[in-house]
């Protein structure tokens, strides 16, 4: 026994080395960060009836990061993406969430492009301490009050959804009395918070209706606003509500401008179609978000860069979706904020340097801003003239004034 | 508010919810007939509706046939579809159990089955307008502005009800109903053929879903969750009497009217409250309904 002991004491030592290391090494790097790569967690619904929202949104992010990747990565790191199916629902998400945290290991999280499902994983993400960067969600639910580890909004913030309205139909239409029509529920609340802000600035007059996303029968709200006599309508709905009004505003012989918001234009051509006449869209606007339209010159680089890093899809009618470009700023900010946060970024020196983000991503309509109370990436709108076939884009970008004030 | 813009939102609010009433009349009509002869709310009569006004859609606009053609032929496969749930499922149903929960249980599930095939077909994905048939131009009644579309739906709801009130009172086929309705039992003794009427009841529920759904969806947009709109039938028929067939009808345009006054002179906000508050209040003040006649209550 005596003459083994040698051996035993030696590899009693190296085994207490070994474990005395293991913590350290631990310690030293982040889940997902080796010195050769950096594991992104992605999510987006890829399958069921919402795909639309997102699957190439999720597409654009991804191709984004090829490029950086093409390009040498991030200091030395290439990026891995891991990408799970949320489908737009609270369940499914919270379970991609889950999975990509604690079985993935990943470094931080990409993704959310439906509000409502996105906003349930805020108390775990935050629990986590593990940083979320939004797709396209506007998500508000879970940027407002701000807290440390969520970003989001890259389409636009749903308080500034209603402010950039009103901005645009007081500086470029005159109006002095805007009817403004919402939904009752909290993203009505939220974007006739932000529209207040901006009627107040304008000493506009902001006669407001609020109705059931179901609604079926839209005469009485319509009357209500048509007999205050207003300069513009703004209608700040879903497409079916919205579809419905200008139908009605045809029918009842309504000839001033109709602005239409950004969550009603999903699909355009399905909206002419169901306002029954292009007569409807007389005097009719749509607001977007994208610093172009769509396919527009100052866009058309993502629309070519998909087109090469995805030649069987964007082959096939339907693709790329409407929201395809929304992708690229959002994983512009991860990409900025690691390259800010240095060579060995931890996940709180990237949530550091989200907050100080301010860029132009040359892709949406207003810089991305962050700030130290400021979570919500874009507040700016263009809006086109649609006629029910062509789309002229007016002149200027419009902001809102809303900020968040605790 | 001046009374000049009080008088201009009441008479836009009487024409205008005559106009929705008329269409939750109908709708009203279809629920109470199943009622009355077998005692079950089918709670698939929205999605009877919707999977009708699909079908038309389809037919009208997919398959580009004519009007002539088109609105028949979805009338006979709203009833075709009805009455076969009757028979192959609710028959089943009703020999397997004979307890009245699991039959609406089983209409239930027919509610959930008709929005699948509709989602599974990929129309139902985004709002979808159904053409109108009648011009929509606006014309004056009084103060209110209502259009020829307008018109045309309550002068067809209406005739369509007079229809079914007189086949209802004056045919062998309307009597032998009425006497299903009343004792079941009374009617097979002098030779009713009860599952015959019971398929039949179910067949021109789904035909009177139809019509509903041709007069209804030009003015909606169609989604596979227009089915909704049957709760203010039921709201209708609870207001009416669930028992009554006229009950239902002034039902269907009490509930019409009130929901516009209250969007007009109360709040938008309320237009979705208004028709719950009408039952709410009806129940307590007179839970058989306006026109439901005295409460039975059954002995055990």
């Amino acid at each position: 026994m005596s003459k083994r002991a040698p051996g035993r004491l030696s590899a009693l030592a190296a085994a207490c080395f070994a474990v005395m290391s293991l913590p350290v090494a631990g310690f030293a790097q982040e889940p997902g960060l080796t010195d050769k790569t950096i594991k992104i967690g992605m999510f987006a619904p890829l399958s069921g009836p919402n795909m639309a929202y997102g699957f190439d949104v999720a597409n654009a992010a991804r191709m984004y990061y090829d490029k950086i990747n093409k390009e040498g990565g991030i200091n030395g790191r290439k990026i891995e993406v891991v990408l799970e199916d949320d489908r737009c629902n609270a369940n499914d998400l919270v379970a991609a969430v889950k999975k990509l945290v604690e079985r993935d290991q990943v470094f931080l999280l990409n993704g959310g492009s439906c509000s409502a499902a996105v906003v349930a994983a805020k108390d775990y993400v935050v629990r986590s301490k593990i940083p979320l960067i939004m797709l396209n969600a506007s998500g508000d639910g879970a940027l407002y009050p701000p807290t440390d580890y969520i970003f989001g909004a890259f389409s636009i913030s749903q308080y500034a959804v209603g402010g950039a309205i009103v901005d645009f139909a007081a500086k470029t239409l005159g109006a002095k009395k805007i009817a403004y029509i919402n939904h009752d529920d909290a993203y009505g609340v939220w974007n006739l918070e932000g529209s207040k802000a901006d009627a107040e600035a304008h000493k506009v007059d902001l006669q407001v209706e609020s109705i059931s996303p179901t609604i079926t029968d839209v005469t009485a709200p319509f009357f209500k606003l048509r007999a205050v006599n207003p300069d513009a309508l703004a209608i700040v709905t879903y497409a079916r509500p919205a579809a419905l009004l200008i139908k009605k505003a045809y029918e009842l012989g309504f000839n001033k401008p109709i602005i239409l918001s950004v969550a009603g234009t999903a699909n355009l051509s399905q909206l002419a179609e169901n306002v029954g006449s292009k007569d409807a869209l007389k005097n009719f606007y749509v607001q977007d978000v994208l610093a172009d339209l769509p396919g527009g010159p100052k866009i058309k680089w993502v629309y070519d860069m998909y087109k090469e890093a995805y030649p069987d899809l964007a082959a096939k009618p339907d693709h790329p979706q409407a929201y395809m470009p929304y992708g690229i700023p959002s994983a512009m900010s991860i990409v900025n904020a690691l390259k800010d946060a240095g060579p060995q970024p931890t996940r709180e020196k990237v949530l550091e340097a989200l907050k100080k983000q301010h860029f132009d991503s040359g892709v949406m309509a207003g810089p991305v801003v962050f700030g130290p109370q400021e979570r919500a990436a874009n507040k700016s709108t263009i809006f086109i003239k649609f006629d029910g076939t062509n789309q002229v884009l007016q002149p200027g970008v419009y902001t809102s004034r809303w900020q968040f004030k605790g | 508010m001046d009374l000049q813009l009080a008088l201009l939102f009441l008479q836009q609010g009487v024409a205008s919810g005559l106009v929705v009433g008329s269409v939750y009349a109908l709708l009203a009509l279809a629920i109470v007939i199943i009622f009355r002869t077998s005692e079950v709310p089918n709670f698939a009569q929205g999605e009877m509706l919707m999977a009708a006004g699909y079908v038309a859609l389809y037919l009208f606009v997919f398959r580009a046939m004519p009007v002539w053609a088109a609105i028949p032929m979805t009338i006979v496969v709203a009833f075709a579809g009805a009455a076969l749930f009757r028979r192959v499922v609710l028959t089943q149903v009703a020999h397997a159990s004979g307890s009245p929960v699991n039959l609406v249980i089983a209409t239930l599930g027919l509610s959930y089955v008709l929005k699948g095939l509709v989602r599974q077909t990929g129309f139902g994905d985004t709002p979808r307008s159904f053409p109108a048939l009648v011009s929509t131009d606006s014309i004056m009644i009084g103060q209110a502005s209502v259009t020829r579309l307008d018109l045309a739906i309550l002068g067809t709801a209406v005739i369509v009800m007079a229809a079914f009130f007189w086949m209802f009172g004056y045919t062998k086929l309307g009597r032998a109903m009425r006497s299903v309705g009343m004792n079941p039992k009374a009617a097979q003794l002098v030779g009713v053929n009860l599952n015959r009427i019971h398929t039949t009841i179910w067949g021109l529920s789904g035909a009177i879903s139809a019509i509903a759904a041709l007069l209804i969806s030009p003015k909606l947009l169609m989604t596979a969750d227009m089915g909704s709109v049957v709760t203010l039938g039921f709201a209708a028929a609870i207001v009416g009497g669930f028992a009554s067939l006229p009950g239902a009808v002034v039902g269907g345009f009490i509930i019409g009217i009130v929901e516009q006054l209250v969007g007009l002179f109360v709040s938008s906000r309320a237009i979705t409250l208004a028709p719950f508050l009408a039952i709410m209040l009806v129940l307590i003040l007179r839970p058989q309904g306006l026109f439901g006649g005295r409460v039975v209550i059954k002995k055990v």
